[in-house]
């Protein structure tokens, strides 16, 4: 049993250190992170309860915390506010061996004059473990891993792809409570960065660990979350399953941060009457499902300006005789069973996942660049955020 | 084939580089090397004239009760030297990396006494052990110190190991800065969620992580420790009753002015094999334990 709850927890660089920045060079401001008298605000009133063996991803664009959370979490990085319990006990000062974790980073961070087994068997060794019991783990961990034959190599002799492993072996052999990575995926090639992705989610049912995994890649997040936490310049923005995440985000960030292609933003109008939605883009009526207009009526929701969101794969072609917007075709990217359409519509590149099934032949000779697109909107599938990006159905 | 070689312009940046360093090398150690070998097979005294006496003077440093005394007392002082710089470099090296206030400042003025000449060194701290230490001693009522330890047969090298010490420890702190700055600090923090701490962290992390710089500090400073000179002349000029004569004050005092400037030829010469002898031989043992990283 591991349950990780994080309550009310923060993190705060102290101002020295960021005033030496500045005598540098000019400080480029990255993010936007909370500036108090006590220093800059990396992490701010995180909080979460990841249940046991529940996978956790933590994603976010880079700089957003995520390393500082997961950190603070391992004990390498102290906590400013706020309670971590680890299996019901609080564990903010406790030293990062006794905590009962391991974490793998993103530069393997392997000890280099070690051979494998060498990097494997340390944690053991450091516990003072029996050597046939060492032996017989580190076999083991290999053994899942598929680097049995790499047992005697020096780490610089492996590729990175093989280091990675070993680092995850090495976080394994001690069959932590908690398992944290860090985008350990992110040093590795796109090839091997799937291929190692299927393999962490195979090797979760193997080991019974509780796992917070690090990522700024969204695809990462979608694939191997149990949950999904995403992050923005400190604060927490929502937690929830990968679907919840794709079909009910919070704001125009989650919103576009998850799913790929971007979801399409347009500038709309929401206009109520009676009870009655109807949302407008240009002189275009966009129908709105019976749902989202129950959940727009229980919010109070007023007529308004809106930023009216689509996904790509939520667009369909549509006839002249019907109700359409139009725009004219930029980019086509054949996939095969979809093509991937870039129209400029309205100002705006709009990204639109054609399926090649359900098209006529007609229709697909007249999928080419220059030509007119005539396309609608899944009345179920559009999202409708207030201007300042919040969800107006949440 | 063309027979002339036009010159490109890199090579041309690469020898108008090597040209000058080549010359100076061989005008300020190759030639003096060569000429001392040269000497040495004269009967040369440093003035007046010489006759060749083949290989009499490389035969005689050898039988020479001198000369072997001199090795003595310069492989002892070297030796101790050696590892009283590696082990108080290393530790303030540590002190220095780790997080603590002002430590650039601290850096700055630990480096010191390197920039100070060896002879300046030297003469401060004669006059420290010669009056202030001993006024201190009969002040406080310690015979031990009331007595300048540079009168002492016994004692005399060991402050010209703590004059040479001070100013070495310098520059093998710097080179151990800058050795454990390499260590990635991820590699640190995956030790400590190993478990790897304190001592453990050090011997099983740190060490064999700076091993290469180990190897550079321990050639230097013992190559610099054999050939001690500065602090002698200063302190001690091989004194009490030869007690502290080195192999270089040895070379310079009886070369220069005691009428042995062939004999003392012969034996710089055999000194420089020596040295260069030690030097290969620590770089090759240690190089052994360095890692390939
Ligand atoms: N030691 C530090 N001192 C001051 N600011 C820091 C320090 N470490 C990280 N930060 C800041 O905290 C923020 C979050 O960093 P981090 O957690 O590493 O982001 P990421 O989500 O990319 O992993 C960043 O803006 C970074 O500049
Ligand atoms: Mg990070």
């Amino acid at each position: 049993m591991a349950e990780v709850i994080l309550k009310h927890i923060k993190k705060v660089y102290p101002n020295n250190e960021s005033k030496k920045k500045k005598k540098g060079e000019p400080e480029k401001k990255k993010s936007n992170l909370l500036i108090t008298e006590e220093g800059v605000v990396a992490v701010q009133d995180f909080n979460l309860e990841i249940k046991d063996k529940e996978f956790i991803v933590l994603v976010g664009p880079s700089g957003c915390g995520k390393s500082t959370t997961l950190r603070m979490v391992a004990g390498l990085e102290s906590i400013s506010g706020g309670d971590l319990m680890i299996d019901g006990k609080k564990v903010n000062d406790v030293e990062p061996k006794d905590r009962d974790i391991a974490m793998v980073f993103q530069n393997y961070a392997l000890y280099p004059h070690m051979t494998v087994r060498g990097n494997m068997e340390y944690p053991l060794k450091l516990q003072k473990k029996d050597p046939a019991e060492i032996k017989q783990k580190v076999e083991e961990a290999a053994e899942i891993l598929g680097i049995t034959q790499y047992l005697e190599r020096k780490p610089k002799a492996l590729s990175g792809g093989q280091r990675q492993r070993v680092a995850i072996g090495r976080a394994i052999v001690r069959e932590p409570k908690v398992l944290l990575m860090d985008e350990p995926l992110s040093n590795l090639d796109a090839k091997l960065r799937n291929q190692m992705r299927a393999e962490i989610l195979k090797l979760r049912q193997r080991i019974n660990a509780t796992f917070i995994y690090v990522t700024h890649d969204q695809t990462e997040a979608m694939t191997l979350g149990d949950r999904i936490v995403i992050m923005k310049d400190g604060v927490v923005l929502q937690i929830g399953t990968p679907q919840e995440l794709f079909d009910h985000p919070v704001d125009t960030f989650v919103a576009g941060f998850i799913g790929m292609p971007q979801m399409n933003m347009f500038d709309a109008e929401l206009k109520e009457e009676g009870g009655k939605y109807t949302a407008k883009l240009e002189d275009v009526e966009i129908p709105i499902s019976e749902e989202k207009q129950e959940r727009l009526r229980k919010n109070k929701v007023k007529s308004q300006p809106i930023t009216l969101g689509i996904r790509p794969e939520h667009i369909t072609l549509a006839k002249e005789n019907e109700t359409h917007l139009t725009g004219t075709i930029g980019v086509s990217e054949m996939m095969g069973s979809a093509v991937h359409l870039h129209a400029d519509a309205y100002g705006k590149d709009t990204i639109m996942i054609i399926q090649t099934m359900n098209l006529t032949a007609e229709e697909q000779k007249n999928i080419a660049i220059g030509n007119k697109i005539n396309f609608m909107f899944n009345g179920n599938m559009v999202h409708l955020f207030a201007t300042d990006g919040a969800n107006l159905e949440v | 084939m063309n027979k002339k070689h036009t010159w490109s312009k890199n090579e041309k940046v690469f020898l108008g580089l090597l040209i000058p360093i080549l010359i100076l090398f061989f005008c300020f150690n190759t030639l003096p090397l060569i000429k001392g070998f040269y000497y040495g097979l004269t009967n040369f005294r440093g003035y007046g004239n010489y006759d060749f006496v083949g290989l009499r003077n490389f035969i005689e440093v050898f039988q020479d009760s001198r000369v072997g005394k001199s090795y003595l007392f310069t492989f002892k002082y070297a030796i101790v030297m050696t590892i009283a710089v590696n082990v108080i470099s290393l530790i303030l090296a540590l002190g220095l990396n780790s997080k603590i206030r002002g430590k650039n400042a601290l850096r700055g003025i630990y480096f010191v006494p390197n920039i100070l000449g060896g002879l300046v060194v030297g003469y401060i701290f004669s006059f420290i052990f010669t009056y202030i230490l001993p006024a201190i001693g009969e002040a406080a009522g310690i015979s031990f110190l009331s007595n300048s330890i540079l009168g002492s047969t016994t004692w005399a090298w060991v402050a010209i190991v703590i004059v040479g010490a001070w100013q070495g420890i310098a520059m093998n702190t710097i080179i151990y800065i800058s050795g454990l700055q390499t260590v990635p600090e991820d590699v640190y923090e995956a030790g400590m969620l190993d478990g790897s701490t304190g001592w453990r962290k050090f011997k099983d992390i740190t060490l064999p992580l700076i091993m290469p710089f180990i190897t550079i500090n321990l050639v230097l400073c013992m190559k610099n420790a054999m050939m001690v000179f500065d602090q002698i002349m200063a302190l001690t000029k091989g004194g009490p009753s030869q007690s502290t004569e080195s192999i270089s004050y040895l070379i310079y005092n009886n070369g220069m002015s005691g009428g042995q400037f062939g004999f003392q030829s012969a034996n710089a010469f055999i000194f420089f094999i020596v040295i260069v002898a030690i030097s290969i031989f620590q770089t090759t043992i240690l190089g052994k334990k360095e890692e390939q990283l």
